[in-house]
């Protein structure tokens, strides 16, 4: 549902303007916008769930989720060869990256973005050593022994509400994991 | 992504997005929310900018603290340093996504994509 980056080509439009500061669809082309205004204005959040932070942010135990389709090379990768079959079909499966992996030990496996940016330094889509620098700071408590990794490209959510995220879910809890930030790709 | 969040948030976790598109994550409705304005494949920055992305995350994570209620929705002062033209520029030898290459061949099928109707496969999860 993140990233379709249509390569489709469309005459421009006059520029919309945004009612907010930041134009969501700056960095997209035409169509993209056209489908992510379309998406946004289906969607029906009903009660947004909410969870007090327990401790302070300097005594939490912080996590990462990217969803650029990051896979250890010691790791199954993102099944591209799926959604080659089947272009409406992404795979919602998840990876665990540990503490300490870097652009070395991983690929990008999503068709959607440049993965070049990320494979030359993966602080730009997963921010581990930096959360380190934040926490050896004392901004936060300390980087979680595990981060995890989705692919953003899923225009049906049902397995990845359904499974993939109650499984990160139960896997962040088993680590004592307070907080997380989703980075998208 | 925000989906994702969602589930974390509701199983205990206190949970932010970094979002390059806030409309779409605002739309879902999610806890906490930081929309930057940059290109896609690069949120926290530029490779090997260890500043510029280490301030994006400590702002990402500042909201975490300031938050006191759902839909805490902020707004990251960060400028990329160049024209969406010249960040789309840089990946325009990346080989297109597969739904690229189909909607070529059946530009109808655009409308399905427009509308969220997903056509399934049999014996593929979509």
């Amino acid at each position: 549902m993140h990233l379709i980056q249509m390569h489709l080509v469309f005459r421009r439009p006059p520029v919309d303007v945004a009612s907010m500061a930041i134009d969501s669809y700056r960095f997209l082309d035409y169509a993209s916008r056209q489908i992510m205004t379309a998406w946004a204005a289906r969607q029906k959040p009903g009660v947004i769930p909410f969870t007090p932070l327990s401790r302070p942010l300097a005594a939490c135990t912080v996590a990462l989720i990217s969803t650029a389709g990051i896979a250890r090379n010691d790791d199954r990768p993102f099944d591209q060869e799926g959604e080659r079959r089947n272009p409406w079909w992404g795979d919602a499966s998840f990876r665990e990256i540990p503490l300490g992996t870097t652009e070395n030990d991983v690929r990008l496996y999503h068709m959607h973005i440049d993965p070049r940016f990320g494979e030359s330094d993966l602080d730009v889509v997963l921010p581990m050593r930096r959360l380190t620098e934040l926490s050896r700071e004392g901004f936060v408590g300390r980087p979680a022994p595990t981060h995890y990794s989705l692919m953003g490209y899923i225009l049906d959510p049902t397995e990845l509400v359904e499974k993939t995220a109650p499984a990160v879910a139960d896997r962040l809890r088993a680590e004592r994991v307070d907080a997380a930030a989703l980075v998208p790709a | 992504m925000g989906l994702v969040q969602r589930v974390l948030e509701a199983s205990g976790i206190s949970t932010v997005a970094l979002s390059m598109i806030p409309d779409l994550t605002r739309a879902v409705g999610v806890p906490r929310l930081a929309g930057i304005s940059y290109p896609f494949g690069r949120p926290l920055g530029s490779p090997h900018d260890a500043d510029s992305q280490r301030a994006v995350l400590r702002a990402t994570l500042e909201v975490l603290a300031s938050a006191s209620e759902p839909d805490t929705d902020v707004e990251l002062p960060f400028q990329w340093p160049e024209s969406p033209a010249k960040a789309r520029n840089a990946s325009k030898d990346v080989v297109r996504p597969p739904i690229v290459e189909l909607l070529k061949m059946k530009p109808w099928l655009l409308a399905n994509l427009y509308s969220g109707r997903i056509p399934l496969v049999e014996g593929q999860t979509a």
